[in-house]
């Protein structure tokens, strides 16, 4: 009863939303280069199901390796900061610059940098992408540490790496998430637009553009619902494994 | 041997600055094994910086204080204390037992040891059956008392407790007493704790020690010889006169001997 509740409105609304396109499109007689109907789309989609299925898995593989690299170096780089002092005062400003830059504007620069087979650049795109979302909320984690919890291991006399272990690292699990929440959608995306910049082709990024070139204008569109469920998926594991990873969290009564 | 001993000890904090503060001015303290001690006074008269120096998390300015015949850096490297704050300061992420358990796992004990004596515990106080339980799922007074079994669980013969009971209704406060005083016959541990409530500290304590601000010393120690510490001790005369002498003491009138 209350899983419907939650679940029925958007459901609902978004019932709503598709017919009343259907409508919109059908009746006002709008050119499909504007806006395809949704039955067009679905009908694309159904045809090219092996098309799209195959390039949102080139997309996923090259998103997920990006996410999980990324991740990984903007924890470590959080926890070194959070560790030495000094380090996090250079790498803070570092960090936004990257934050500030364009990642997607580097993807034509480090598509020519490897070999047109090569899928590096596209990872290294989302890569770079997810580190800093991540690397910033760890860090601020990793910082706010409850003062009781301090005084409580200088009383154990623990040493710095058990309190790192013990207090540190959990108290940070729910910041991380939070970074990593972003992150996942980020990484999808950038691995679908850093294929426009050139590279290899096989992801949905480029089947998008040659549709949209071919004034495939519904098949383009059906590939962009490829895209939109990828980082749906990526979405929802992360939150899966938040769940998976914080047990303390979900058994809370309410 | 005196569980802890303070001598001609002086608390400054932010020396040679503009603000600094005389926390505590040439206080001597002595507490026997055994014995149970409060420490009572108005807000900023040391009594809890005195607990912290005790407990060796700041250092004193001069003079030294010893914690059953070791220096007090030393006495926390043992572990020779278990300490308990008003906030109880549990890890959210760890469950009930694994947040007893988390003194001996530092103590390197192994895992059966750890559970057994986390357990016995968690007995004590009354939450057996919460062992597998979260924070966040118990009331306040619950983990207040996750929080005394945490620090009883290596068995200290110290007990250091900063108003452990301050953010706790005076029902809940009023059994966590009487269940603290029964914890603390039961294991013969000395306890220093610091209060803001004369009615608590003359309830708990062998010996109330009053003290005043600006600079933070002792002005008065006070000996409670309650024959029971139950509902009839709270009703007794002698009760009421420690009540009393402890109120007198603190508005600084003169001293009649209370006993």
């Amino acid at each position: 009863m209350k899983w419907a509740r939650a679940v029925l409105p958007p459901v609902v609304v978004g019932i709503v939303a598709i017919v009343l396109w259907e409508v919109v499109v059908t009746a006002g007689r709008i050119a499909p280069f504007i806006l395809p109907a949704p039955s067009a789309i679905w009908e694309q989609l159904v045809e090219q199901r092996q098309n799209v299925w195959e390039a949102a898995l080139a997309s996923g593989t090259n998103a997920l390796i990006g996410l999980i690299g990324g991740a990984v170096a903007g924890v470590l780089a959080a926890m070194a900061s959070s560790r030495f002092r000094p380090l996090a005062e250079v790498s803070l400003p570092f960090a936004a610059v990257l934050n500030a830059l364009p990642i997607i504007a580097l993807a034509p620069v480090l598509n020519n940098m490897f070999e047109s087979t090569s899928s590096l650049p596209r990872r290294l795109v989302a890569g770079i992408i997810v580190f800093f979302p991540v690397f910033i909320n760890t860090l601020r984690g990793l910082r706010e540490v409850d003062p009781i919890h301090q005084e409580l291991m200088h009383t154990y006399a623990a040493s710095g790496w058990t309190f790192a272990v013990k207090v540190r690292l959990p108290g940070s699990l729910p910041h991380v998430f939070t970074g990593l929440r972003q992150a996942s959608s980020l990484a999808v995306i950038a691995a679908v637009v850093a294929e426009y910049f050139g590279g290899l082709q096989n992801g949905l990024g480029s089947r998008i553009t040659s549709a949209a070139a071919f004034t495939a204008y519904p098949r383009a569109w059906a590939f962009v619902v490829g895209a939109c469920l990828l980082g749906l998926v990526f979405y929802l594991t992360t939150l899966l494994l938040e769940r998976l990873a914080m047990p303390w969290r979900t058994r809370l009564i309410a | 041997m005196s569980a802890v001993l303070v001598s001609s000890l002086t608390k400054i904090f932010n020396q040679g600055r503009t603000d600094e503060v005389v926390a505590l001015s040439d206080v001597d303290l002595e507490i026997k094994s055994g014995e149970f001690v409060s420490l009572i006074g108005p807000s900023g008269c040391g009594k809890s910086t005195l607990l912290r120096l005790i407990a060796d998390l700041i250092a004193p300015s001069t003079g030294t204080v010893t914690v059953a015949g070791k220096s007090a850096d030393a006495a926390r490297r043992e572990q020779a204390y278990g300490i308990a704050f008003q906030q109880a300061g549990l890890f959210e992420w760890r469950t009930v037992l694994k947040n007893v358990e988390l003194p001996l796992e530092l103590r390197g004990l192994s895992k059966a040891e750890r559970k057994a004596k986390a357990s016995e515990m968690l007995e004590l106080v009354g939450l057996a059956e919460f062992a597998g339980h979260y924070p966040a799922q118990l009331s306040g007074g619950m983990q207040q008392r996750v929080a005394i079994a945490r620090a009883l669980a290596v068995r200290p013969p110290l007990l250091l407790m900063d108003e452990p009971f301050g953010a706790l209704d005076e029902m809940t406060r009023e059994r966590l007493q009487s269940e603290l005083l029964g914890i603390c016959a039961q294991t013969g541990t000395s306890t220093v704790f610091v209060t803001h409530s004369i009615s608590e500290a003359v309830f708990l304590s062998d010996r109330v020690v009053v003290m005043s601000a600006r600079p933070g010393r002792i002005t008065a120690s006070i000996p409670v010889t309650l024959d029971s510490r139950d509902e009839a001790a709270r009703q007794s005369p002698h009760y009421f006169e420690c009540v009393t002498a402890v109120r007198q003491a603190l508005r600084g009138t003169p001293l009649t001997s209370a006993s």
